[in-house]
Order: C-alpha cells, then structure tokens, then sequence
C-alpha cells in the first residue's frame, strides 16, 4: 500500500468516527425532542407493554380472539376480563392485540417495564398462525414496522430501519406468490395413504373435483370453507416452524423474568372442520397441539388445549375461519386457562 | 434494489470497499455482478430481457464498424438493431396500449377486433437501458465511438448499476471509456460521492415522500378538495416529482463517483427557468440531450423552414411524451410542450422586452419569466401525474369550482419544512452541485449540514413507501 493510499484511508477513518459522534448526538436529540411523538404513532405496541403496570400480576396476550364480535352477546367482557373474574385473587392485564402473534407477543413481553408485578404470561397460540396465510399476511407489514420500534437498540437506529424500510413491503401479487409457496412447503404424513403431500395439492383436489372427502357435493361457501381449512390448518409443526421459534423465545423469556408461561391453544371450529374435511385434518390438528404440549410441557409451560372446547354453534364468522367466539365459547376457553392456573 | 432500502446500505459499501480492493483487471466482473444481483432484486427473471437488448447491440455495434465502408450494409445492421431493440420496448410498454385502442376504434367502427393482453409488469428501466443501449449503436455508426469488443464491458456499460434504472442515460463516450480506466481511490472521489448519496436520500425520502401522500390524496378524489387543496397538490407535486427524480440521479451520480466514475448531471434548478426552451435544457438532461443528438437534429434540426421545424419539435416532445408511458396523458403532455415551445419562439420574434435596461427592471422581468414558467410546467406536470382524462377533467373541474369547500388537506409541518429546505437548497446552490458546494464551505458548516441532513433522513421521511416515480418509465 503506497503512502499516499494509507493517508486517504486515514482521512476516511477519521472522517467515520466524526460521523459516528454525529450519530451518537443526533440519537440524543432525537430521543428528546421526536421520539415520543414517533412512538406514540407508529408503536401501539409499546404502549401495550406499558399496561403491565403495578399490581398486574397475570398479562393476557391474545389477538382478536380476546373480544366479542357477536351483537347478540350479553356478556361482552373480553376473555382476559373472564379469567380475570375467575381469578379473584389476581389482576389480568390485556396485552392483546388484533392480528398478534407469537412473534409480536414475544416483543410486547420483552418491553415490559423492569419494574412490575408479573409473575404469569397466558400468550394466546392460534393453530392458524403457524401456516403461510397468516405468515404472510397482509397485516404483517404494519405489525413488523412497528415490531421496529420494540427492538432493543437505539432509538436514532430504531427509526432509520423504519426510514428504510426494513420489513416486509409486497405487492397483493408478490404477496401470494409468496403465500401460495409457503402452502406448497406445508407437508405432512398421514397414518394411511392419500393422493396428497402438502397442503396445496390436498387444496387443489377438493376445489377442482368440488367434492368433499365423503364424495358429496357441497354448496360453494362451505366448498371454499373447506379449502380455507385445508390450507390453514395442513401442516405439521416442527421447529423450523417461525411461530414455534417464536415460542421458543418466549419460553426462554419468561424463564429469564421468572414469568410462569401459559400457552392457551385455541379452539377451531373442529364440527365443521370435521364436516367438511373429514378426520384427516382433525388428526394433523391434533398432532400439532400435541407437539406443542410434547415441546413445551417438559420445560414448565401450562399447556392449555382448547382446540375442542367450542362448538360449531359458539363460532361468530361463517365465511371465513377466525376465532371469533361467542360469550360461551370465551367463557369455556377463560375457564379452562383459569383452571390451570389456579390448579398450579 | 432500491436506492432507499436497508439492503441498498448495505449492498453500496461493500460493492464501493470491493471495488477498490480489487486490481483494475476483474473489477468489471465485480461490477457486472453487482449490477445484475442490484437488478436481480426486483423480478429476476427480467435479466434476460436485458441479456437480449445488450446481446443485439453489442453484436450490432462489431459488425457496423466491420461494415464501415459499406454503407447499405452499415445502415441495414444499424436499422435491423433500432428495430429489434424498440421491438421489445413496444411489447413489454406499448403492444397492451396499443391494442386497447385498436379494439376501442374498432369498436367505434363497429369492428371486430381481438384485444391482445399481455400480462406481464414492464421491466423496471426498460427504457432508459433502451435508449442507452441505441446511443450506443448510434454513435459507433456515426464513428465517433469504437465498437466495444468486450462482452462483459459492454454489459456493463448498459448494466451499470448507480443508473441501470432511472438513468441519467450515458453516451458511450463517457461511460464506456471510463470503465475502461483504471480508478484508483481518492478521497475527493469518495467524500464527494457520499456527499449527493446524502443529498440525493434527503430530496427523495425527506421532499418527495413526504410532499406525496398529500398528492396521492388529491389525484386520488379530486373532487372531494377544494380549489386551495387542488392548487396545493398540483404545486407538491411538481415538488414532488423534482425531488423523486433529482434524488435518484444524484445518489447514482454519488455511487459512481465513489468508485471514481463520473455520470452527467440530469439537473440543473430547472425550476429557476425563465422559458420552457430552458426548462428543457435544465430538467432531465440526458434524456433531452439525447432527443436533441438522436432525433431532433437527425430531422433537421434549426436548419430547416420555421413551419417544418415546427413539426419537428412536436414530434420530438411528442415521441418524449411516450416515451415516459404508454397513455394518452402522456402524449398529451409531450405534444403540450411542443406548442409551447413553437409559441416561445413565436413570441420571441416581437422582442417584446428587449427595451427593458435598467437592473430593477431586467430582475423584474427574470423573475416574472421564472414565475411563468413555473406555472405552465406545474400545470403540465397535472396532465403528466393524472392517471386518466376523467382524473384530470375532475382535477380541473375541483379547481376551478371548489371554491367554495372548506380546506381539507391537513398538512402537517414536516412538509412545509423538508419543501422551504428543497427551494432554499435550490436557490442556494444554483449553477453548482451540492458536493461542490458542500467543498466549499467551512468544515463547522459542512458537518453542520451532514447532521441536518442526516436527521431529517432519519426522522422526518414518510413511514410510507413510495417507489421512485421514474421506475414505472
């Protein structure tokens, strides 16, 4: 290296470390003067964590499961609200939020304040977070821009990963490119043999034939609500699974904080999955719960199975498969987490 | 890959560090590569198209200059590559436009007609690597340029990445020798290169992004603002689009002077012109220059009768209008400016102000013009933005009947702050570029002006993401 070259580099080393002052100062005045006002519009997660205040010994984190759809509900309290009152002796927070999943919970746990009461997390796990749809939604976008905000870093670095856009930005098309791949990927073995090995030829067979696994013809909602099961539900959980690595981290969390961990699984419409896909698919749904409860049980988590607890008369939506329920449906799912809890 | 993008910051270093690391031999490899994983970052398979362009004109360019003495020949080769070349522009940007008006004249006639529907998205750039690619087969037949005989710099000549995408569209001239050079690091180089980087971030993630979620609410239901919000939206947009496009060519011009290489400047303050003639020689330069060396001048040029030379310039806007979008806004917009052009040089025959010597007046006067000019191209810029005569007819129709409505448009101070700080850089460094500027100054100044920059990029650009305007070109 010529003497003149080592110089330059010199000079552009030197000029870095001004820089990286710069940075240093821009992150205070930043941190004093925008940030709040940033926070407080592009992070409601934040303000979530927030509610684990003092005297919060039980945090509820759940998606749109937690609240009532259904105008015909007299009891409108929230789930979190009905473990709440079955747990007289506790305080439950709600930490939900709609369209969350493992991989938010884990950030709205991480930012509980320090200082706080908690000694139990109910995180909510929704059979159909763990497949591509909900992966790959198109409300994850705005999710993960604010998961930014939650990161453990500077604020300055916080809000240049938001300025360049460091999440996920899809068209609709790239979208389901994406999405239509992921059910591709969702394989599974099951105990006889069948024309199908993942979920979008299991998907593709239902909707070009137009018969269910019985032979008979349904109407086409409940055609298209069986190959919204199939493709929401076929699958077979192993690690590699992003939601189940989330739960891992959350595990791993709630040791560190000493949180007792309850994962709460939520019921399906298991009635009207059986109806229309037939045993198959209540199998792999059962394996997956049970894979959850095989992974986590062992490491102190209070499992929750819920998936049966409901029945087709207790679900809200009848186009789409959600877990919206109505009171009873709340009711038996906060009565089943508050049983565990209590019975610990 | 986008310019404003984590991955852009990550990919620009490293590609720069590489570069200079490696000995001027497989540098080209190196940045052959960069630019096809920079292209390959959008819709992959679209490096073919590219592939095919680059292989018809580098063929092209070595058997003109073989044949240099035979001119049919010569010219056959140099009319068969324009054709092959503009033959994949017009399919991928122009066959679904042009068979949708078939059908709807068709229709008209009560003909039948089928609609021929490509469904395919338009390459990102396709037509600023088009052109680059023709001025390059152009100028080897005009023999000012060498036919380049090696593959993977020709390539890279078309794939450079700082422009692959939005331009600015380089002559051979300068490009290609200049990848030919070997570049040794200098820090002038690299200190100014990061500098526009800087600056360009600023004009696009701070001005326009921000200036454009207002103008996308206004093109979005004009009808539903009023007259003030109407006339707010049509000035961010000229903002806007300035910013968008400004910002882009002055991060490419960053990039590539990073590693040494220089490209044209695209603008200078075009919206300080006094005449749309100027606006001209000030907005989009390569492009422009290009109109003027490869078609302008081929039909004549200033050289031929005023009536002809009339149709000449509407030709050439017109075709410049297309070439921006296959809609019949676009053309309009080009055609529009060929009038105005035509009535500029019309008017300038009566010397109307040439009587006018005094300071005051001549400044005035300047100001006046520049006033003007920055109306006309504002409104043209409406033509340009609206995606369809109904959105512009209901633009219009809200501007001149609204009125009356209450002012909806809340816009909030970022807006109003990253537009005065644009218009005060743009006075500013007038006839200069920002790096030289940045040189010039003091070094309490300078790094002064690197914080500010640096956090408003930081905190005050939209959390929104707006593709550069020119990608869809």
């Amino acid at each position: 290296m010529t003497r003149e070259k080592r110089h330059i580099i010199k000079r552009i080393l030197l000029k870095l470390l001004l820089l990286a002052l710069l940075l240093v100062v821009l992150d205070v005045i930043y941190y004093f003067t925008l940030y709040p006002k940033d926070l407080s519009e592009n992070c409601t997660l934040m303000e979530i964590s927030q509610r684990a205040k003092e005297g919060v010994d039980i945090v509820y984190l759940g998606e749109s499961s937690n609240h009532t759809y259904s105008e015909d509900d007299r009891d409108k309290r929230f789930i979190c609200e009905m473990v709440d009152d079955f747990l007289l002796d506790h305080h439950v927070g709600n930490l939900a939020k709609d369209a969350c999943h493992a991989g938010v919970y884990y950030d709205i746990l991480a930012n509980i304040p320090k200082e706080n009461d908690v000694k139990t997390a109910i995180v909510t796990v929704n059979m159909r977070s763990f497949t591509s749809e909900w992966i790959y939604s198109s409300l994850e976008t705005a999710l993960r821009k604010e998961q930014l905000f939650m990161k453990k870093a500077p604020v300055l670095y916080k809000r240049m990963l938001l300025a360049f856009k460091a999440y996920p930005i899809w068209s609709e098309d790239e979208r389901w490119a994406i999405v239509r791949k992921g059910i591709e990927n969702q394989t599974f073995t099951l105990p006889h043999p069948v024309p199908y090995h993942n979920a979008q030829e299991w998907d593709h067979i239902v909707a070009a034939n137009g018969t269910l696994y019985n032979g008979i013809q349904p109407s086409a909602d409940s055609l298209s609500m069986a190959c919204h099961y199939i493709k929401l539900f076929a699958c077979q959980l192993n690690e590699q699974n992003p939601r189940v690595k989330d739960l891992d981290r959350i595990v791993t969390l709630c040791r560190r904080r000493g949180w007792q961990p309850v994962f709460n699984i939520l019921a399906e419409n298991v009635d009207q999955i059986d109806s229309l896909c037939g045993p198959d698919l209540i199998y792999l749904l059962e394996q997956n719960t049970q894979y959850i409860a095989n992974r986590y049980e062992p490491q102190g988590v209070i499992v929750v199975n819920n998936l049966k607890e409901v029945r087709d008369c207790d679900f809200r939506d009848r186009d789409f498969p959600t877990e919206h329920y109505k009171q009873t449906g709340r009711l038996a799912i906060a009565k089943n987490v508050a049983n565990a809890i209590h019975g610990r | 890959m986008l310019f404003n993008s984590i991955e852009f910051l990550i990919f620009f270093p490293v590609v720069t560090l590489l570069f200079y690391l490696l000995p001027h031999k497989p540098r080209w490899i190196l940045l052959l590569a960069a630019s096809c994983f920079f292209y390959m970052w959008f819709i992959p398979k679209y490096i073919l198209i590219l592939l095919i362009t680059i292989a018809i004109d580098y063929s092209a360019g070595i058997f003109i200059e073989r044949w240099k003495d035979q001119i049919t020949r010569k010219k056959t080769c140099l009319v068969a590559s324009i054709v092959s070349t503009c033959l994949v522009l017009f399919i991928f940007k122009y066959l679904n436009f042009c068979s949708a008006n078939l059908v709807a004249l068709a229709h008209h006639f009560g003909w039948s007609h089928p609609n021929t529907v490509l469904n395919i998205a338009l390459p990102i750039g396709l037509s600023f690597h088009t052109f680059q690619s023709l001025s390059y087969v152009i100028e080897v037949y005009r023999g000012n340029q060498k036919a380049e005989r090696h593959f993977g710099y020709y390539s890279l000549y078309v794939m450079f990445y700082p422009q692959l995408v939005t331009g600015p569209i380089e002559r051979p001239q300068n490009l290609l020798r200049q990848l030919h050079e070997k570049k040794e690091l200098q820090y002038d180089n690299v200190s100014n290169g990061l500098r526009l980087i800087l600056f360009g971030l600023f004009l696009k993630m701070v001005v326009a992004d921000n200036l454009g979620t207002y103008v996308d609410k206004i093109y979005a239901a004009p009808y539903a603002y009023s007259s003030c919000d109407i006339l707010l939206g049509m000035l961010f947009y000229s903002f806007q689009i300035y910013g968008d496009f400004f910002g882009y060519s002055t991060i490419a011009l960053g990039c590539a002077l990073s590693m040494g290489f220089t490209l044209i400047d695209n603008f200078k303050t075009p919206y300080l012109s006094g005449s749309v003639q100027e606006f001209w020689r000030r907005w989009h330069i390569s492009l422009s220059s290009w109109f003027r060396d490869y078609l302008y001048i081929p039909l004549g040029g200033n050289r031929v009768s005023v009536p002809r030379w009339a149709v000449n310039t509407l030709i050439v806007f017109t075709v410049c209008g297309i070439w921006h979008g296959a809609n019949w806004t676009f053309m309009i917009w080009g055609f529009a400016y060929g009038v105005l052009l035509i009535i500029e040089r019309g008017l300038r025959n009566f010397h109307l102000f040439d009587k006018i010597e005094n300071k005051t007046g001549q400044v005035i006067l300047k100001i006046c013009n520049i006033a003007k000019t920055f109306v006309i191209v504002t409104l043209l810029w409406s033509v340009f933005r609206a995606p369809s005569f109904g959105t512009l007819r209901d633009l219009f129709t809200a501007l001149f009947h609204n009125g009356t409505l209450p002012h909806q448009l809340q816009i909030a101070p970022v807006a109003w702050i990253a537009l005065s700080l644009f218009i005060a850089t743009d006075i500013v460094i007038r006839n200069s570029r920002f790096d030289v500027w940045c040189s010039q100054q003091k070094a309490v100044v300078r790094w002064t002006v690197y914080g500010v920059l640096i956090f408003a990029i930081i905190t005050l650009s939209s959390v929104e993401q707006y593709p550069f305007i020119y990608f869809q070109f």
